[in-house]
């Protein structure tokens, strides 16, 4: 059996011009008519917001920015890929493991470099032909009927055997999603006893874990960050599990274990800035916060609240007399780059302002405070900005010795 | 760099000239498809892209057998169709036997299932298929079979067999030639990675194994690997 492939459309993701060509014509020559290339991961989020594809087929190392394993998890968690859409990670020998070991997030298939154009066409082929046989279920998954999902999976069992395993998986993880905790714990238990499988020890952690019970779904989660360093996310887990327990020190120490494996997750350090900020490690806070507003220029998970809580790490800063002279100048210049990027997000430039407001109130820095508030209303007479809230207004106004802004107006 | 190792400095110069092969067959490829495939200069080219994957699958050999002898792989096992996979294996390989003028097929139950890790296996198979190519006269074998617990996958050629020393450097007349001293500890080495493939597979306690056979279908050697399942 042969695909015809001229009505489907097909993502290159290469950083390498030779490779990007060379993978090209292999593509066409194979009859792919329809062929989008990007050469980063950004632009690859970019295509993939806007059209769907059928064949992705990206390159783990896709130079400076996001790797190919870090694309796939975002395109995934975002579901910018549909299920019945094929995924191929194209790596090297030595970068396979990485993405093989991601348990929760994984590609369809995989080819290792180098690979002859034979051997593509061959791999391309078993994989469209699994999601023929699978198509039922995704495309059940992708309308989020993961009851059909499951009598699908069934279904496709009877004829195809050896896709028990992948089968069991789907099926595990719509019980998941179906809060059917006890019904998920017990497929994934079998599965367990004849092997012990890395997705059914991570389904069964996570169904303990959903229906609280941490110290059955805690061991679980530690196993698995020992037994594949590669599972970083493992850590992620364990670290809710342990905040879940209220044990935020376990929980911030995995944190920062993780990070230190894969600092490039911006849901991580996000995830490590709010935990430092509760904790009032404002250090931690400031510095997990900065690298998730730099890895969100290019990410789906970009939003302005990150800008704002990097900010409020340097008030946590103030309030408690700990902000550094060479703190301040990084508030100052953080909070003059918000500033400019925010210029039509009269939202996000609001609370830049009351943010840098609180923190001149909190060092006494009247004038300052002042001349930030002077801005503001500026901003808000041209529309860039939005008015202050009630409760900020009313609190703030008689410190700083001025008409309230809502006055004014009126 | 404390203190040279020499072990990390090897993984790192394979790794970069694995890259240079890559480029190489790339090269090779683009090459190719300027002529018809009936064109001796295409099976000239044929060939040169066949020994390049060879290079690299020698490679990715010392690739894994170093990261396995040094405990830094996490195996990662799934469950795979045992005949596409071995068909898939003979397809990579076929160019290769060609060239050397050996028949290369599988055996398979089509309804097998396996558990292994898929890039060890593949490795390992290729490795001991250019070790069969070496002793092999016109046939080279690929089987598989559930045997009890384990899944056994075997490499049979219809050479002269191991008990007439095809794993110590049969069917080479001076012993003293450097090249044939090379050429056994490579086959050495090459059995001592299928070993290590084998015995980092475990389940339920049980852990892989090797065995050294005679191949009941061709007559010459075959090596066994045993999988627990």
């Amino acid at each position: 059996m042969t695909t015809d492939y001229s009505k489907q459309k097909a993502l290159i993701i290469e950083d390498m011009a030779e490779a990007r060509i060379l993978q090209k014509k292999m593509l066409t020559d194979f009859g792919f008519v329809d062929i989008d290339v990007a050469m980063k991961a950004e632009t690859a989020i970019e295509l993939l917001k806007s059209r769907r594809y059928d064949v992705v087929f990206s390159d783990y190392n896709l130079g400076n920015g996001k790797d190919g394993q870090q694309l796939l998890e975002e395109v995934r968690h975002s579901e910018l890929i549909p299920n019945t859409s094929s995924y191929l990670m194209v790596t090297a020998e030595t970068s396979i493991e990485m993405v093989m070991g991601a348990i929760e997030y994984q590609p369809d298939g995989y080819i290792t470099k180098p690979f002859s154009q034979a051997l593509l066409q061959r791999r391309l082929q078993k994989l469209i032909e699994t999601k023929i046989k699978l198509y039922d279920v995704n495309q059940a998954l992708d309308n989020k009927d993961y009851r059909a999902a499951i009598k699908a999976a069934d279904e496709a069992l009877k004829t195809y055997p050896y896709l028990e395993s992948k089968c069991t998986r789907i099926k595990g993880d719509c019980y998941l999603e179906l809060k059917e905790y006890d019904q998920a714990i017990e497929l994934f238990s079998e599965a367990m006893a004849d092997r012990k499988m890395p997705w059914a020890l991570f389904g069964l952690a996570k169904a303990y874990f959903f229906k609280d019970q941490y110290d059955e779904a805690e061991p679980r989660f530690r196993q698995l960050t020992l037994d594949n360093r590669f599972f970083v996310n493992a850590y992620d887990w364990l670290a809710k599990c342990l905040l879940k327990q209220n044990k935020k020190e376990e929980a911030h120490a995995t944190l920062l274990e993780a990070i230190e494996k894969s600092p490039k997750a911006i849901l991580r350090q996000m995830e490590l800035g709010r935990l430092s900020m509760e904790m009032g490690n404002y250090d931690v806070a400031e510095g997990a916060y900065r690298k998730a507003v730099f890895l969100g220029r290019y990410s789906v998970h970009n939003h302005y609240s990150i800008t704002i809580n990097h900010l409020k790490t340097f008030l946590g800063m103030a309030e408690n007399g700990q902000l550094q002279t060479k703190q301040l100048d990084s508030f100052q210049s953080s909070v003059a780059r918000a500033q400019k990027r925010f210029m039509h997000q009269p939202e996000a430039k609001a609370q830049v302002y009351q943010t840098e407001i609180e923190l001149y109130l909190a060092l006494n820095d009247l004038q300052r405070a002042t001349l930030s508030f002077t801005a503001w209303n500026k901003d808000i007479s041209s529309n860039s900005a939005l008015p202050p809230p009630k409760e900020f207004e009313a609190a703030c106004a008689p410190l700083l010795g001025i008409e309230s802004v809502g006055d004014s107006n009126e | 760099m404390n203190k040279l190792d020499i072990g990390t400095l090897l993984a790192s110069l394979i790794h970069e000239s694995k890259n240079t092969v890559g480029h190489l067959m790339f090269q090779t490829q683009t090459a190719k498809s300027n002529f018809p495939p009936s064109d001796t200069m295409y099976e000239q080219l044929d060939n040169i892209e066949s020994d390049l994957k060879r290079l690299n699958d020698c490679w990715v050999e010392y690739l894994y057998l170093y990261k396995l002898a040094s405990n830094g792989y996490d195996i990662q096992c799934d469950t795979y169709a045992v005949d596409d996979f071995l068909d898939e294996q003979v397809f990579v390989l076929k160019p290769s036997a060609k060239e050397h003028k050996i028949g290369l097929t599988f055996i398979c139950d089509a309804n097998l299932i396996g558990i292994f890790d898929e890039r060890l296996l593949i490795s390992v198979i290729s490795t001991g298929f250019y070790n069969a190519l070496r002793f092999a006269h016109k046939q080279i074998i690929f089987k598989a079979e559930k045997v009890d617990h384990f899944l056994v996958i075997s490499i049979e050629d219809d050479g002269c067999g191991f008990d007439n020393t095809e794993d110590d450097g049969c069917g080479f007349d001076n012993t003293e030639d450097e090249g044939s001293v090379l050429t056994e500890y490579n086959t050495s080495l090459g059995l001592h990675f299928a070993e290590l493939t084998a015995k980092a597979h475990s389940n339920n306690k049980q852990h892989g194994y090797i065995e050294k056979a005679s191949s009941e279908t061709l007559g010459g050697a075959s090596l066994k690997i045993y999988l627990p399942q």
